[in-house]
């Protein structure tokens, strides 16, 4: 009964008083949330924490919910808030600099082909805002419109930072191929056409 | 040159192009376009490989820690604790769960515990002794302990999410009442010694897991804690207790406190002694 009603019907029911429904919502969520912020942090227990977090505001604040809102851009916006506020309560030196990121290894890296490996680390050496849109286009599914109102920016702009991810992404995964370590985008002119490197 | 520009062109085509091909957004006339484009040219079609190898990174699924608060948070709200709490009326009429919280502060905590699982028991023998046979009346008293200890669980919880400092405060000490926590009471202590704003309770919490710093996740904790933590209070605090547990993780942390100018220079001394002693 519950798993056909849409994301929507379940959160207008918990914004009035049904709360049993957040459950569902939970169960459709907790995963990708987690995901979404260990591909961010790197870090696995603020994963989960933030993932707890975006629970415990979504209910706190059930009622600013309007149903003509979809629910995960909704959602999407609490969890970047609770991002933010997670990032301004810590040292600046322990957020998110790439060298705190390779502490998290995939769970199962014995199964896991060296490239997956490699790529998991180039991912995780992307800058974060660049990192951000990816995970949202590619793992948590977001439409660029989405995206676009969730980093209140146009849609064009979106479209080209996914492009613009994606090249410095393969270069990265380039150098890591090559056993070179990644001395960072301004080396490298990202941001530029894919013609302006080295073109075969 | 003028294959280099034509290349160039294109690609320039192509970013405007391609996150609508990745995501099968463009019309077919669009798509034949890019799909020309990126047999020619190495590093677009490259793109488009890592945006698929990307799919085959693993899911990560999250610890069950995630959904025991999830559900201890949930019914907490259910049992009206938020709207009750809010409204500061933390001695007024609570049911359910809020009536149990408000008498397990009484002073004779312990002893109200222990009639409960006498009469608990005292009950469940008499109502077996009618013709049970016996080990349907060890099942049935296992039931109620269980069912016992899942509620001081889930009061030890509850208080650690309260908006008051006290009451988190008494969250914490109910749960060094406890003989063995369970994992996701240890976990709430521990996402308290991070993240909560009082002092005072982040040192609660700090002393509750030092006794169970034997526990590779509570010593892993505690040296993840020294990373975000910014009171010296409790900086100085965690050096302490990760010395006494001997724990050589909790170097290279310390190493960071001792060379970071903006820390308390207090900490960073006491950071230099607990490096001399862990080494």
């Amino acid at each position: 009964m519950t798993s056909s009603m849409s994301d929507e019907e379940l959160m207008s029911q918990v914004r009035n008083g049904v709360g049993e429904m957040l459950g569902v919502l939970f169960e459709r969520y907790q995963v990708p949330l987690f995901n979404f912020y260990l591909k961010l942090t790197g870090e696995r227990s603020t994963s989960e924490d933030l993932v707890q977090e975006v629970f415990f505001r979504i209910l706190k604040y059930r009622q600013s919910y309007r149903q003509e809102t979809p629910f995960r851009a909704w959602m999407y916006q609490i969890a970047r808030n609770a991002r933010v506020d997670y990032l301004r309560r810590r040292k600046p030196e322990t957020s998110w600099e790439p060298e705190m990121s390779p502490a998290v290894a995939p769970v199962d890296t014995a199964q896991q082909s060296q490239e997956s490996a490699l790529l998991h680390r180039a991912l995780m050496q992307l800058p974060v805002e660049k990192r951000e849109v990816l995970v949202l286009s590619r793992f948590q599914d977001l439409k660029y419109e989405e995206i676009a109102q969730l980093l209140d920016c146009e849609l064009g702009t979106v479209k080209t930072r996914v492009h613009r991810a994606l090249q410095e992404l393969r270069e990265i995964f380039h150098e890591l191929q090559s056993g070179r370590p990644w001395r960072g985008s301004s080396s490298k002119g990202a941001g530029s056409w894919p013609g302006s490197g080295s073109l075969q | 040159m003028a294959r280099f520009r034509e290349f160039a062109m294109k690609c320039e085509e192509i970013e405007g192009l391609l996150p609508d091909y990745l995501r099968n957004k463009l019309n077919s006339d669009r798509a034949v376009l890019v799909e020309q484009h990126i047999a020619e040219c190495s590093q677009c079609s490259e793109e488009v490989e890592i945006w698929k190898k990307l799919a085959q990174l693993p899911v990560e699924q999250p610890g069950p820690s995630v959904s025991t608060r999830f559900q201890a948070m949930l019914e907490s709200y259910q049992e009206g604790r938020w709207e009750k709490s809010s409204l500061a009326s933390e001695h007024g009429k609570f049911k359910g769960l809020g009536d149990l919280v408000a008498w397990l502060r009484t002073p004779s905590l312990s002893a109200a515990w222990a009639c409960v699982l006498l009469v608990a028991g005292f009950l469940g023998g008499r109502y077996i002794d009618r013709g049970k046979e016996n080990d349907a009346r060890d099942k049935q008293l296992a039931e109620m302990q269980t069912e016992l200890h899942s509620t001081k669980q889930l009061v030890a919880l509850s208080l650690l999410q309260q908006q008051s400092a006290s009451d988190r405060l008494q969250g914490v000490s109910w749960t060094t009442r406890m003989n063995a926590p369970d994992p996701q009471v240890l976990d709430a202590l521990q996402h308290t010694l991070r993240n909560d704003s009082s002092v005072d309770v982040r040192l609660a919490a700090l002393d509750a897991l030092s006794r169970y710093g034997s526990r590779p996740d509570v010593s892993r904790g505690l040296v993840d804690s020294l990373n975000g933590e910014q009171s010296p209070l409790v900086q100085l605090a965690l050096i302490d207790a990760l010395v006494d547990l001997h724990e050589a993780k909790a170097i290279e942390p310390l190493k960071r406190l001792q060379r970071d100018t903006n820390v308390d220079p207090t900490v960073r001394k006491h950071a230099d002694w607990g490096i001399r002693k862990l080494t």
